[in-house]
Protein backbone atom coordinates (compact mmCIF):
# COMPACT_ATOMS: atom_id res chain seq x y z
CA UNK A 1 0.00 0.00 0.00
CA UNK A 2 1.35 3.35 -0.98
CA UNK A 3 1.76 6.09 1.61
CA UNK A 4 -0.16 8.48 -0.62
CA UNK A 5 -2.63 7.21 -3.17
CA UNK A 6 -4.30 9.76 -5.41
CA UNK A 7 -6.81 8.06 -7.63
CA UNK A 8 -8.52 9.72 -10.54
CA UNK A 9 -8.98 13.19 -9.07
CA UNK A 10 -10.50 16.07 -11.02
CA UNK A 11 -10.58 19.71 -9.98
CA UNK A 12 -12.23 22.60 -11.73
CA UNK A 13 -12.18 26.34 -11.14
CA UNK A 14 -15.55 27.42 -12.43
CA UNK A 15 -15.73 26.07 -15.97
CA UNK A 16 -12.01 25.56 -16.29
CA UNK A 17 -10.86 22.01 -15.66
CA UNK A 18 -7.57 22.30 -13.80
CA UNK A 19 -7.07 18.58 -13.21
CA UNK A 20 -8.63 15.72 -15.13
CA UNK A 21 -8.56 12.20 -13.76
CA UNK A 22 -5.09 12.45 -12.24
CA UNK A 23 -3.69 9.42 -10.43
CA UNK A 24 -0.42 9.27 -8.57
CA UNK A 25 1.22 7.27 -5.81
CA UNK A 26 4.02 7.99 -3.38
CA UNK A 27 5.42 5.06 -1.42
CA UNK A 28 7.27 5.21 1.88
CA UNK A 29 10.80 6.50 1.42
CA UNK A 30 10.25 7.66 -2.15
CA UNK A 31 10.89 10.91 -3.97
CA UNK A 32 8.30 11.41 -6.67
CA UNK A 33 8.48 14.43 -8.92
CA UNK A 34 5.69 16.05 -10.87
CA UNK A 35 6.83 17.95 -13.95
CA UNK A 36 4.96 20.15 -16.33
CA UNK A 37 4.78 23.59 -17.86
CA UNK A 38 3.22 26.63 -16.20
CA UNK A 39 -0.51 26.12 -15.88
CA UNK A 40 -0.29 22.35 -16.20
CA UNK A 41 -2.00 22.02 -12.83
CA UNK A 42 0.98 21.09 -10.67
CA UNK A 43 0.24 23.53 -7.84
CA UNK A 44 -3.45 22.69 -8.01
CA UNK A 45 -2.54 19.01 -7.63
CA UNK A 46 -0.58 19.67 -4.43
CA UNK A 47 -3.31 21.91 -3.02
CA UNK A 48 -5.91 19.27 -3.84
CA UNK A 49 -3.85 16.62 -2.08
CA UNK A 50 -3.67 18.93 0.96
CA UNK A 51 -7.40 19.57 0.78
CA UNK A 52 -7.16 23.30 0.13
CA UNK A 53 -9.11 23.07 -3.15
CA UNK A 54 -12.23 20.91 -3.47
CA UNK A 55 -12.27 17.79 -5.64
CA UNK A 56 -14.90 17.31 -8.30
CA UNK A 57 -14.30 13.58 -8.35
CA UNK A 58 -11.76 10.98 -7.32
CA UNK A 59 -10.31 10.00 -3.98
CA UNK A 60 -7.18 10.38 -1.86
CA UNK A 61 -5.88 8.01 0.77
CA UNK A 62 -2.94 8.82 3.01
CA UNK A 63 -1.34 6.33 5.40
CA UNK A 64 -4.17 3.87 4.79
CA UNK A 65 -6.85 6.39 5.63
CA UNK A 66 -9.33 7.90 3.25
CA UNK A 67 -8.72 11.64 3.54
CA UNK A 68 -10.78 12.65 0.51
CA UNK A 69 -13.12 14.73 2.64
CA UNK A 70 -10.72 15.69 5.44
CA UNK A 71 -9.94 19.35 6.10
CA UNK A 72 -6.33 20.47 5.46
CA UNK A 73 -5.55 20.73 9.18
CA UNK A 74 -6.54 17.07 9.67
CA UNK A 75 -4.30 15.95 6.82
CA UNK A 76 -1.38 18.02 8.10
CA UNK A 77 -1.83 16.51 11.56
CA UNK A 78 -1.49 13.09 9.88
CA UNK A 79 1.86 14.14 8.44
CA UNK A 80 0.85 15.28 4.95
CA UNK A 81 2.60 18.64 4.76
CA UNK A 82 3.04 21.26 2.03
CA UNK A 83 5.88 23.70 1.46
CA UNK A 84 3.89 26.13 -0.67
CA UNK A 85 4.88 27.88 -3.85
CA UNK A 86 6.57 31.20 -3.14
CA UNK A 87 7.51 29.89 0.33
CA UNK A 88 4.76 31.87 2.07
CA UNK A 89 6.88 32.88 5.01
CA UNK A 90 4.95 35.01 7.51
CA UNK A 91 6.88 38.27 7.38
CA UNK A 92 5.21 39.79 10.44
CA UNK A 93 6.44 36.85 12.53
CA UNK A 94 9.99 36.18 13.66
CA UNK A 95 12.03 33.30 12.26
CA UNK A 96 11.42 31.28 15.41
CA UNK A 97 7.70 32.06 15.39
CA UNK A 98 7.52 30.80 11.81
CA UNK A 99 9.10 27.54 12.93
CA UNK A 100 6.79 27.24 15.92
CA UNK A 101 3.85 27.90 13.65
CA UNK A 102 4.70 24.72 11.78
CA UNK A 103 4.14 22.75 15.00
CA UNK A 104 0.96 24.52 16.02
CA UNK A 105 -1.22 21.42 15.92
CA UNK A 106 1.18 19.35 18.01
CA UNK A 107 0.99 18.99 21.78
CA UNK A 108 4.27 17.15 22.43
CA UNK A 109 6.20 20.20 23.68
CA UNK A 110 9.55 18.60 24.51
CA UNK A 111 9.80 16.78 21.18
CA UNK A 112 9.01 20.06 19.42
CA UNK A 113 11.83 21.85 21.23
CA UNK A 114 14.24 19.07 20.29
CA UNK A 115 13.28 19.22 16.64
CA UNK A 116 13.65 22.97 16.59
CA UNK A 117 17.21 22.59 17.89
CA UNK A 118 17.88 20.03 15.16
CA UNK A 119 16.57 22.46 12.54
CA UNK A 120 18.77 25.23 13.90
CA UNK A 121 21.75 22.87 13.82
CA UNK A 122 20.96 22.10 10.18
CA UNK A 123 20.43 25.76 9.26
CA UNK A 124 22.85 27.91 11.29
CA UNK A 125 21.73 31.01 9.37
CA UNK A 126 18.24 30.61 10.79
CA UNK A 127 19.61 30.08 14.31
CA UNK A 128 21.52 33.36 14.09
CA UNK A 129 18.41 35.26 13.05
CA UNK A 130 15.89 33.40 15.17
CA UNK A 131 14.53 36.51 16.87
CA UNK A 132 14.48 38.70 13.78
CA UNK A 133 11.46 39.20 11.57
CA UNK A 134 11.39 36.64 8.79
CA UNK A 135 11.17 39.47 6.25
CA UNK A 136 14.90 40.12 6.73
CA UNK A 137 15.92 36.71 5.37
CA UNK A 138 17.26 36.23 1.85
CA UNK A 139 15.26 34.17 -0.63
CA UNK A 140 17.37 31.08 -0.02
CA UNK A 141 17.10 31.45 3.73
CA UNK A 142 13.35 31.89 3.41
CA UNK A 143 13.17 28.61 1.50
CA UNK A 144 15.14 26.91 4.26
CA UNK A 145 12.76 28.43 6.79
CA UNK A 146 9.76 27.19 4.81
CA UNK A 147 11.20 23.67 4.78
CA UNK A 148 12.13 23.92 8.47
CA UNK A 149 8.61 25.05 9.24
CA UNK A 150 7.20 22.06 7.35
CA UNK A 151 9.57 19.75 9.26
CA UNK A 152 8.16 21.11 12.53
CA UNK A 153 4.82 19.56 11.58
CA UNK A 154 6.42 16.10 11.82
CA UNK A 155 5.77 15.19 8.18
CA UNK A 156 5.61 11.68 6.78
CA UNK A 157 5.24 13.09 3.29
CA UNK A 158 6.55 16.53 2.37
CA UNK A 159 5.12 18.16 -0.73
CA UNK A 160 7.33 20.89 -2.16
CA UNK A 161 5.92 23.32 -4.71
CA UNK A 162 8.63 24.85 -6.91
CA UNK A 163 11.17 25.13 -4.09
CA UNK A 164 14.03 26.19 -6.38
CA UNK A 165 12.13 29.12 -7.87
CA UNK A 166 14.12 32.34 -7.64
CA UNK A 167 17.11 30.80 -5.88
CA UNK A 168 20.75 31.26 -6.84
CA UNK A 169 22.43 28.20 -8.40
CA UNK A 170 24.36 27.66 -5.19
CA UNK A 171 21.17 27.54 -3.14
CA UNK A 172 19.48 25.30 -5.70
CA UNK A 173 22.36 22.87 -5.25
CA UNK A 174 22.00 23.05 -1.45
CA UNK A 175 18.25 22.64 -1.70
CA UNK A 176 18.44 19.44 -3.70
CA UNK A 177 21.12 18.07 -1.37
CA UNK A 178 18.77 18.81 1.51
CA UNK A 179 15.85 17.05 -0.17
CA UNK A 180 17.98 13.95 -0.76
CA UNK A 181 19.22 14.09 2.84
CA UNK A 182 15.72 14.36 4.30
CA UNK A 183 14.61 11.52 2.08
CA UNK A 184 17.51 9.37 3.24
CA UNK A 185 16.32 9.99 6.82
CA UNK A 186 13.01 8.40 5.84
CA UNK A 187 10.89 11.28 4.59
CA UNK A 188 8.76 10.64 1.51
CA UNK A 189 8.79 13.60 -0.91
CA UNK A 190 6.43 14.79 -3.60
CA UNK A 191 8.33 17.41 -5.56
CA UNK A 192 6.87 19.81 -8.09
CA UNK A 193 9.64 21.48 -10.07
CA UNK A 194 10.39 23.62 -13.07
CA UNK A 195 14.01 22.59 -12.81
CA UNK A 196 13.30 19.37 -14.66
CA UNK A 197 16.87 18.10 -14.91
CA UNK A 198 17.55 18.49 -11.20
CA UNK A 199 14.20 17.01 -10.23
CA UNK A 200 14.69 13.94 -12.43
CA UNK A 201 18.17 13.42 -11.02
CA UNK A 202 16.91 13.03 -7.44
CA UNK A 203 13.53 11.37 -8.04
CA UNK A 204 12.72 7.69 -7.84
CA UNK A 205 9.69 8.13 -10.06
CA UNK A 206 8.30 10.95 -12.13
CA UNK A 207 4.94 12.05 -13.50
CA UNK A 208 4.38 14.59 -16.24
CA UNK A 209 1.28 16.77 -16.27
CA UNK A 210 0.05 18.58 -19.35
CA UNK A 211 -3.07 20.72 -19.24
CA UNK A 212 -4.28 18.91 -16.14
CA UNK A 213 -3.75 15.38 -17.41
CA UNK A 214 -1.02 12.84 -16.72
CA UNK A 215 0.73 12.30 -20.05
CA UNK A 216 3.78 10.36 -18.94
CA UNK A 217 4.79 8.55 -15.80
CA UNK A 218 7.53 6.20 -14.77
CA UNK A 219 11.22 5.87 -14.20
CA UNK A 220 13.01 9.24 -14.24
CA UNK A 221 15.96 7.93 -16.27
CA UNK A 222 13.67 6.63 -18.97
CA UNK A 223 11.74 9.88 -18.94
CA UNK A 224 14.91 11.94 -19.07
CA UNK A 225 15.77 10.16 -22.32
CA UNK A 226 12.30 10.52 -23.75
CA UNK A 227 12.53 12.83 -26.76
CA UNK A 228 9.18 14.46 -26.03
CA UNK A 229 10.22 15.44 -22.51
CA UNK A 230 13.63 16.52 -23.73
CA UNK A 231 12.07 18.74 -26.32
CA UNK A 232 9.54 20.28 -23.97
CA UNK A 233 11.47 20.73 -20.73
CA UNK A 234 15.11 19.85 -21.03
CA UNK A 235 15.92 22.21 -23.85
CA UNK A 236 17.34 19.48 -26.07
CA UNK A 237 16.37 19.02 -29.69
CA UNK A 238 13.75 21.11 -31.43
CA UNK A 239 11.58 23.18 -29.12
CA UNK A 240 8.42 21.94 -30.74
CA UNK A 241 5.41 20.84 -28.75
CA UNK A 242 5.35 17.11 -28.22
CA UNK B 1 -7.22 73.94 43.39
CA UNK B 2 -6.87 74.29 39.68
CA UNK B 3 -4.15 71.65 39.63
CA UNK B 4 -6.14 69.13 41.58
CA UNK B 5 -9.11 69.68 39.31
CA UNK B 6 -6.94 68.95 36.32
CA UNK B 7 -5.67 65.79 37.98
CA UNK B 8 -9.24 64.79 38.75
CA UNK B 9 -10.29 65.29 35.15
CA UNK B 10 -7.33 63.28 33.96
CA UNK B 11 -8.46 60.38 36.12
CA UNK B 12 -12.00 60.70 34.77
CA UNK B 13 -10.68 60.93 31.23
CA UNK B 14 -8.59 57.81 31.63
CA UNK B 15 -11.64 55.94 32.89
CA UNK B 16 -13.73 56.96 29.90
CA UNK B 17 -10.69 56.29 27.72
CA UNK B 18 -10.42 52.77 29.10
CA UNK B 19 -13.91 52.05 27.79
CA UNK B 20 -13.06 53.49 24.37
CA UNK B 21 -9.86 51.49 24.50
CA UNK B 22 -11.70 48.19 24.98
CA UNK B 23 -14.01 49.04 22.10
CA UNK B 24 -11.08 50.06 19.92
CA UNK B 25 -9.28 46.81 20.70
CA UNK B 26 -12.45 44.86 19.87
CA UNK B 27 -12.64 46.62 16.49
CA UNK B 28 -8.91 46.10 15.99
CA UNK B 29 -9.25 42.33 16.45
CA UNK B 30 -12.06 42.25 13.92
CA UNK B 31 -10.42 44.42 11.31
CA UNK B 32 -6.80 43.46 11.93
CA UNK B 33 -7.36 39.72 11.72
CA UNK B 34 -10.58 39.30 9.75
CA UNK B 35 -10.49 42.51 7.71
CA UNK B 36 -14.03 43.09 8.87
CA UNK B 37 -15.29 46.42 10.22
CA UNK B 38 -17.79 44.78 12.55
CA UNK B 39 -20.52 47.32 13.25
CA UNK B 40 -22.41 44.91 15.48
CA UNK B 41 -19.81 45.59 18.20
CA UNK B 42 -21.56 48.73 19.50
CA UNK B 43 -24.68 46.55 19.75
CA UNK B 44 -22.75 43.98 21.77
CA UNK B 45 -21.44 46.80 24.00
CA UNK B 46 -25.05 47.79 24.58
CA UNK B 47 -26.04 44.17 25.27
CA UNK B 48 -23.33 44.02 27.93
CA UNK B 49 -25.01 46.83 29.82
CA UNK B 50 -28.67 46.21 28.98
CA UNK B 51 -28.77 42.44 29.51
CA UNK B 52 -26.99 42.81 32.85
CA UNK B 53 -29.51 45.52 33.77
CA UNK B 54 -32.41 43.28 32.74
CA UNK B 55 -31.27 40.30 34.78
CA UNK B 56 -30.47 42.43 37.84
CA UNK B 57 -33.96 43.90 37.63
CA UNK B 58 -35.23 40.36 37.28
CA UNK B 59 -33.67 39.60 40.66
CA UNK B 60 -30.53 37.70 39.64
CA UNK B 61 -27.37 38.08 41.72
CA UNK B 62 -25.12 40.71 40.18
CA UNK B 63 -22.31 38.40 39.14
CA UNK B 64 -24.73 35.97 37.47
CA UNK B 65 -26.31 38.87 35.64
CA UNK B 66 -22.87 39.97 34.43
CA UNK B 67 -21.99 36.46 33.31
CA UNK B 68 -25.32 36.18 31.50
CA UNK B 69 -24.71 39.48 29.73
CA UNK B 70 -21.30 38.33 28.53
CA UNK B 71 -22.72 34.99 27.42
CA UNK B 72 -25.55 36.66 25.49
CA UNK B 73 -23.08 38.99 23.76
CA UNK B 74 -20.87 36.03 22.82
CA UNK B 75 -23.82 34.07 21.44
CA UNK B 76 -25.10 37.01 19.42
CA UNK B 77 -21.61 37.51 18.05
CA UNK B 78 -21.61 33.90 16.84
CA UNK B 79 -24.88 34.66 15.05
CA UNK B 80 -23.25 37.69 13.43
CA UNK B 81 -20.39 35.46 12.30
CA UNK B 82 -22.78 32.86 10.95
CA UNK B 83 -25.24 35.15 9.19
CA UNK B 84 -23.43 38.40 8.46
CA UNK B 85 -19.82 37.37 7.98
CA UNK B 86 -19.49 33.77 6.82
CA UNK B 87 -21.93 33.83 3.88
CA UNK B 88 -20.17 36.91 2.45
CA UNK B 89 -16.70 35.36 2.31
CA UNK B 90 -15.03 35.82 -1.01
CA UNK B 91 -17.22 38.81 -1.82
CA UNK B 92 -16.80 42.51 -1.21
CA UNK B 93 -15.61 43.35 2.31
CA UNK B 94 -18.28 46.08 2.44
CA UNK B 95 -21.11 43.56 2.37
CA UNK B 96 -20.57 42.09 5.86
CA UNK B 97 -19.99 45.64 7.11
CA UNK B 98 -23.50 46.56 6.05
CA UNK B 99 -25.07 43.35 7.31
CA UNK B 100 -23.34 43.79 10.69
CA UNK B 101 -24.79 47.30 10.79
CA UNK B 102 -28.13 45.57 10.27
CA UNK B 103 -27.46 43.53 13.40
CA UNK B 104 -26.77 46.74 15.35
CA UNK B 105 -30.13 48.20 14.32
CA UNK B 106 -31.86 44.92 15.07
CA UNK B 107 -30.35 44.59 18.54
CA UNK B 108 -31.14 48.21 19.39
CA UNK B 109 -34.73 47.84 18.37
CA UNK B 110 -35.23 44.53 20.16
CA UNK B 111 -34.06 46.25 23.34
CA UNK B 112 -36.25 49.23 22.51
CA UNK B 113 -39.33 47.00 22.34
CA UNK B 114 -38.47 45.38 25.62
CA UNK B 115 -37.18 48.27 27.72
CA UNK B 116 -38.37 51.40 25.93
CA UNK B 117 -36.14 54.13 24.62
CA UNK B 118 -35.51 55.93 27.92
CA UNK B 119 -32.27 55.88 29.82
CA UNK B 120 -32.58 53.31 32.59
CA UNK B 121 -30.86 53.81 35.91
CA UNK B 122 -28.30 51.07 36.45
CA UNK B 123 -28.11 50.24 40.17
CA UNK B 124 -25.04 51.42 42.08
CA UNK B 125 -23.25 48.16 42.77
CA UNK B 126 -19.98 49.25 44.20
CA UNK B 127 -20.27 51.05 47.54
CA UNK B 128 -19.48 54.70 47.12
CA UNK B 129 -15.99 54.35 48.49
CA UNK B 130 -13.44 56.85 47.36
CA UNK B 131 -9.74 57.04 47.64
CA UNK B 132 -8.63 60.50 48.62
CA UNK B 133 -5.16 61.43 47.61
CA UNK B 134 -4.55 65.07 48.38
CA UNK B 135 -7.36 66.87 46.65
CA UNK B 136 -7.94 63.96 44.33
CA UNK B 137 -11.02 61.76 44.62
CA UNK B 138 -10.84 58.40 42.89
CA UNK B 139 -13.85 56.10 42.99
CA UNK B 140 -13.20 52.45 43.75
CA UNK B 141 -15.36 51.43 40.80
CA UNK B 142 -13.37 53.77 38.57
CA UNK B 143 -10.08 52.41 39.72
CA UNK B 144 -11.22 48.80 39.46
CA UNK B 145 -12.58 49.32 35.95
CA UNK B 146 -9.41 50.99 34.79
CA UNK B 147 -7.30 48.17 36.25
CA UNK B 148 -9.53 45.50 34.72
CA UNK B 149 -9.40 47.11 31.27
CA UNK B 150 -5.64 47.44 31.34
CA UNK B 151 -5.19 43.86 32.57
CA UNK B 152 -7.51 42.57 29.87
CA UNK B 153 -5.55 44.31 27.13
CA UNK B 154 -2.20 43.26 28.60
CA UNK B 155 -3.40 39.66 28.74
CA UNK B 156 -4.66 39.81 25.16
CA UNK B 157 -1.39 41.25 23.97
CA UNK B 158 0.54 38.50 25.79
CA UNK B 159 -1.80 35.87 24.37
CA UNK B 160 -1.29 37.08 20.80
CA UNK B 161 2.47 37.36 21.09
CA UNK B 162 3.31 34.29 23.14
CA UNK B 163 0.88 31.43 22.62
CA UNK B 164 0.46 29.00 19.78
CA UNK B 165 -3.11 30.14 19.18
CA UNK B 166 -1.85 33.73 19.18
CA UNK B 167 0.65 32.90 16.44
CA UNK B 168 -2.12 31.25 14.45
CA UNK B 169 -4.25 34.39 14.81
CA UNK B 170 -1.38 36.58 13.60
CA UNK B 171 -0.90 34.21 10.68
CA UNK B 172 -4.55 34.56 9.70
CA UNK B 173 -4.12 38.32 10.05
CA UNK B 174 -1.16 38.38 7.68
CA UNK B 175 -2.50 35.98 5.09
CA UNK B 176 -5.59 33.85 5.34
CA UNK B 177 -4.69 31.57 2.42
CA UNK B 178 -1.30 30.81 3.90
CA UNK B 179 -2.99 30.06 7.22
CA UNK B 180 -5.07 27.37 5.53
CA UNK B 181 -1.99 25.86 3.86
CA UNK B 182 -0.32 25.81 7.29
CA UNK B 183 -3.19 23.73 8.64
CA UNK B 184 -4.83 26.42 10.70
CA UNK B 185 -8.45 25.53 11.28
CA UNK B 186 -10.04 28.85 10.35
CA UNK B 187 -13.48 27.32 10.82
CA UNK B 188 -12.71 27.15 14.53
CA UNK B 189 -10.45 30.18 14.88
CA UNK B 190 -12.75 32.74 13.26
CA UNK B 191 -15.74 32.11 15.59
CA UNK B 192 -13.29 32.28 18.52
CA UNK B 193 -12.24 35.73 17.38
CA UNK B 194 -15.85 36.82 17.16
CA UNK B 195 -16.36 35.67 20.73
CA UNK B 196 -13.20 37.44 21.90
CA UNK B 197 -14.15 40.76 20.33
CA UNK B 198 -17.73 40.40 21.62
CA UNK B 199 -16.46 39.86 25.15
CA UNK B 200 -14.25 42.94 24.94
CA UNK B 201 -17.20 45.03 23.77
CA UNK B 202 -19.58 43.58 26.37
CA UNK B 203 -17.08 44.11 29.20
CA UNK B 204 -16.77 47.71 28.05
CA UNK B 205 -20.57 48.00 28.16
CA UNK B 206 -20.69 46.52 31.65
CA UNK B 207 -18.01 48.89 32.90
CA UNK B 208 -19.87 51.80 31.33
CA UNK B 209 -23.08 50.77 33.08
CA UNK B 210 -21.39 50.29 36.44
CA UNK B 211 -19.48 53.57 36.29
CA UNK B 212 -22.03 55.91 34.79
CA UNK B 213 -25.05 54.10 36.25
CA UNK B 214 -27.17 54.39 33.18
CA UNK B 215 -28.06 52.18 30.25
CA UNK B 216 -30.18 52.62 27.14
CA UNK B 217 -30.75 50.74 23.88
CA UNK B 218 -28.64 53.33 22.05
CA UNK B 219 -25.75 53.57 24.47
CA UNK B 220 -23.47 51.71 22.03
CA UNK B 221 -23.56 54.21 19.20
CA UNK B 222 -21.56 57.10 20.61
CA UNK B 223 -19.06 54.85 22.33
CA UNK B 224 -18.83 52.54 19.33
CA UNK B 225 -17.98 55.30 16.91
CA UNK B 226 -15.42 56.73 19.30
CA UNK B 227 -13.98 53.23 19.47
CA UNK B 228 -13.62 53.17 15.68
CA UNK B 229 -12.08 56.64 15.78
CA UNK B 230 -9.68 55.50 18.50
CA UNK B 231 -8.63 52.52 16.41
CA UNK B 232 -8.00 54.68 13.35
CA UNK B 233 -6.09 57.37 15.21
CA UNK B 234 -4.03 54.76 17.01
CA UNK B 235 -3.16 52.99 13.77
CA UNK B 236 -5.35 50.30 12.26
CA UNK B 237 -4.48 46.80 13.32
CA UNK B 238 -2.22 47.80 16.19
CA UNK B 239 -3.49 46.87 19.65
CA UNK B 240 -1.25 49.37 21.40
CA UNK B 241 -2.40 51.97 18.91
CA UNK B 242 -5.99 51.21 19.92
CA UNK B 243 -5.00 51.59 23.58
CA UNK B 244 -3.33 54.93 22.93
CA UNK B 245 -6.17 56.15 20.72
CA UNK B 246 -8.82 55.17 23.26
CA UNK B 247 -7.11 56.84 26.20
CA UNK B 248 -6.40 59.94 24.12
CA UNK B 249 -10.01 60.34 23.06
CA UNK B 250 -11.25 59.78 26.61
CA UNK B 251 -8.88 62.40 27.94
CA UNK B 252 -9.64 64.88 25.17
CA UNK B 253 -13.35 64.48 25.73
CA UNK B 254 -13.33 64.91 29.49
CA UNK B 255 -10.82 67.76 29.45
CA UNK B 256 -12.63 69.67 26.74
CA UNK B 257 -15.95 69.29 28.57
CA UNK B 258 -14.53 70.65 31.79
CA UNK B 259 -12.26 73.36 30.40
CA UNK B 260 -13.93 74.48 27.20
CA UNK B 261 -17.52 73.44 27.49
CA UNK B 262 -19.81 70.54 26.76
CA UNK B 263 -21.25 72.23 23.64
CA UNK B 264 -18.03 71.99 21.70
CA UNK B 265 -16.86 68.58 22.83
CA UNK B 266 -17.33 66.88 19.48
CA UNK B 267 -15.62 69.73 17.68
CA UNK B 268 -12.55 69.57 19.89
CA UNK B 269 -12.33 65.76 20.01
CA UNK B 270 -12.84 65.13 16.32
CA UNK B 271 -10.82 68.23 15.46
CA UNK B 272 -7.91 66.76 17.39
CA UNK B 273 -8.30 63.46 15.58
CA UNK B 274 -8.37 65.23 12.26
CA UNK B 275 -5.14 67.07 13.06
CA UNK B 276 -3.45 63.84 14.11
CA UNK B 277 -4.50 62.10 10.92
CA UNK B 278 -3.31 64.99 8.77
CA UNK B 279 0.09 64.83 10.46
CA UNK B 280 0.26 61.01 10.63
CA UNK B 281 -2.12 59.42 8.13
CA UNK B 282 -1.14 55.89 9.25
CA UNK B 283 -2.19 56.69 12.83
CA UNK B 284 -0.05 57.12 15.92
CA UNK B 285 1.42 53.62 16.05
CA UNK B 286 0.40 52.40 12.61
CA UNK B 287 3.07 51.30 10.21
CA UNK B 288 3.00 52.54 6.66
CA UNK B 289 1.37 49.94 4.44
CA UNK B 290 3.58 46.86 4.57
CA UNK B 291 5.57 45.98 1.52
CA UNK B 292 4.09 43.23 -0.60
CA UNK B 293 6.30 40.20 -0.43
CA UNK B 294 7.42 38.55 -3.61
Amino acid sequence: MALLDVSGISVSYGRVNALKDVSLQVKEGEIVTVLGANGAGKSTLLKAILGAVPLKSGGITFADRDVTRAQPHKRIAEGLVLVPEGRRILISLTVEENLKLGAHMRRDGTAIAGEMDAIYARFPNLAERRNMLASCLSGGEQQMLAIGRAMMAKPRLMMLDEPSLGLSPLFVQKLFELIVELNRDGLAVLLVEQNTGKALSVAHRATVLELGRVTMAGDPKTLADDPRLQAAYLGAGEATPA
Amino acid sequence: MRGSMLAQQIVNGLMLGAIYMLMAVAFTLAIGVLNFLNFSLPGLFMLGGMVAYGFIKFGWPTLFAFAAALAVAALVSLLVERFAYRPMQGGDPEVPLVSSLGFLVLLENLMLIYFGSDQQAFPALVPDLNLRLGGLVIGIAQLGSLALSVLLVLWLSWFLSSTSTGRCIRTVAENRDTAVLMGIDTGRLVPMLFIASALLAAVAGLLFAVNYQQVSPFMGEGVGFKGVAAMIVGGMGSIWGAVLGGLLIGLAEVLSISFIGADVVNITVYGLLLVILILRPQGLLGRPATREKL
